[in-house]
């Protein structure tokens, strides 16, 4: 007689893995049923002659312009610039934290930078609209509303994921070399330029990958510091906005007109710009780089 | 006789736990000089201490002094003002399980030398050849530099750990069971390498095995009771039943 044992084990395995399972297949089928839902809604705007209105430079909706480009070239400004100065900061942090600055100075300093992913977004809008705005409008002209100061705070919101992703990876390539390292004489700044930055390298771009991810879809720090002007900015002085506050600004006073339509569309290129960002997360994933 | 190393009043602790307790010795110069003991007696953190590699582990806590006769004099290796790195370049060491890095065979030997001596170009690769020849795996891997070190076998492998740490030009070599990953051919080859570099570099060997040390060592002390070390002549390690008889009293 067979032993009933594994039989059992067998159906106490695939209960778990049929969960996992309809969990992923319900995942997958709402992430599909989002994509449906702004395809069907944004069909109208798109097939319907106003492709070429939602493709221009301007945003006029009384004068039925509903250009969306400014929002685009402001949501790739702002990400874009949020990362220039937040993931050279982030790869920093990381560096001072796994040997290149102090023990006593590097578990703090790490602490604190967990302490920020749980500080609410609103908070740091808030606090920066107080004592951000004010100083750039103090040290230069204009409202002090702007490219810069959203760029910014976006920067210190974005940080604490660009610094977490980094850290795991350096904390698996550490463990690999570090005694290693150690024992042909490197120093910490040594092992870190020669080893662990060089094997990091995927990980690294997952941080950029996902960081700007993260700073593409955020809404209140471009909706409360970026001014919000739907033109393309100049300069890191002038108002910008970007696709995310667009959508809260003209869902928040309209609902049925022609510019609430073209919304769809916005939330399509998001939707699109963020499976772009899972996509390359995956190239990278899989690619061996170098 | 020339002293390699004076240990003085050794202690380590990991995380409040005593490994090694008042240990002193003096390990001569040349050997091989073979430290046995139980699992657990602290042979492992002795050798880490002498490079002050326990430093690598958390919550370590080492007291004593360690002096290490080098080519540039003599190093207080727990000396304030003594460059640790400096230290572990003139006392390389070879683990247990073969702990090569994740790049290619030619840049686990050339990438040390260049980030700590800032060798480059046709003198790295030179002296990459030198190491490799010593560590007898040139001929074996002169066709095939650019391959990831991990491909190779284990025996390879703490091989070129062996000439990682021999292209460095170190005055000692901590070998930390060396041999007890390996099979038996690949045991056999490391110990006859050992038996060629005993004439250039002073060896200190952490081993297990009781024939291994009677057929390589020139000197032996027997780590117990958490820091004890007794020193055994040649007389009796060469001789088998003597070397059991002492060890059962003490072990």
């Amino acid at each position: 007689m067979r032993p009933k044992e594994p039989c059992d084990r067998r159906g106490a395995d695939r209960l778990p893995s049929a969960l996992l399972c309809g969990a992923a297949c319900v995942s997958a089928a709402l992430v599909f049923s989002i994509f449906a839902f702004l395809a069907a809604f944004s069909w109208p705007v798109l097939s319907g002659g106003q492709l070429g209105s939602l493709l221009s430079w301007h945003w006029r909706p009384l004068a039925g312009e509903f250009g969306i480009l400014p929002m685009v070239v402001g949501s790739l400004c702002l990400a874009g610039s949020a990362m220039a100065v937040a993931y050279p900061l982030a790869l920093g942090v990381c560096c001072f934290v796994h040997g290149c600055g102090p023990a006593w100075a590097a578990r703090p300093l790490f602490v604190s930078i967990r302490f920020m992913t749980s500080v609410p977004t609103v908070v740091y809008g808030l606090v920066s609209v107080f004592l951000l705005v004010p100083v750039i409008r103090g040290a230069f002209s204009g409202s002090g509303f702007s490219w810069l100061a959203a760029a910014l705070v976006l920067a210190v919101l974005v940080l604490p994921t660009v610094v977490l992703i980094i850290d795991t990876q350096f904390q698996a390539v550490r463990a690999e070399v570090r005694v290693a390292a150690a024992a042909v004489g490197l120093a910490p700044s040594q092992e870190m330029r020669h080893l662990v930055l060089p094997l990091s390298r995927r990980g690294l771009a997952i941080a950029a990958v996902l960081g700007f991810g993260r700073a593409l879809g955020d809404t209140l720090i471009p909706l409360m510091l970026a001014g919000n002007a739907p033109r393309v900015p100049g300069s890191l002085l002038d108002s910008l906005r970007t696709l995310t506050a667009h959508i809260a600004l003209v869902v928040a006073t309209d609902s049925h007109s022609a510019a609430y339509n073209s919304l769809f569309a916005c939330g399509l290129i998001l939707f699109l710009a963020t499976l772009c960002v899972n996509l390359g997360v995956l190239s990278v994933r899989g690619r061996r780089l170098g | 006789m020339a002293v390699a190393i004076r240990i003085e009043r050794l202690s380590v602790d990991f995380s409040g736990k005593a490994v090694l307790r008042d240990a002193s010795l003096e390990i001569p110069k040349g050997g091989p000089t073979f430290l046995l003991g139980r699992s657990g007696s602290g042979k492992t953190t002795l050798l880490r201490a002498i490079n002050r590699l326990n430093e690598c582990f958390p919550a370590c806590r080492t007291s004593g002094r360690v002096v290490v006769n080098t080519a540039d004099g003599a190093m207080e290796a727990y000396a304030p003002d003594t460059a640790v790195e400096v230290l572990r370049r003139r006392v390389g060491m070879v683990f247990q399980t073969p702990n090569v890095l994740p790049l290619s065979i030619a840049r686990n030997i050339c990438m040390p030398l260049e980030a700590t001596q800032g060798m480059r170009g046709a003198e790295a690769e030179a002296r990459m050849e030198e190491a490799l020849r010593e560590a007898q795996l040139w001929s074996e891997v002169r066709d095939r530099l650019r391959d990831p070190a991990v491909a190779l076998s284990g025996g390879q492998q703490q091989r070129l750990c062996l000439a990682r740490a021999l292209a460095l030009r170190p005055d000692i070599l901590l070998l930390d069971e060396p041999t007890a990953s390996l099979d038996f051919k690949a045991a056999q080859m490391v110990e006859e390498l050992l038996g060629e570099l005993r004439s250039r570099y002073t060896l200190i060997v952490v081993s297990h095995g009781l024939s291994q040390a009677r057929r390589l060592a020139e000197y032996l002390f027997v780590l117990h009771d958490g820091g004890r070390v007794e020193e055994l002549g040649k007389d009796v390690f060469r001789d088998k039943d003597a070397l059991l008889t002492v060890l059962g009293d003490l072990l």
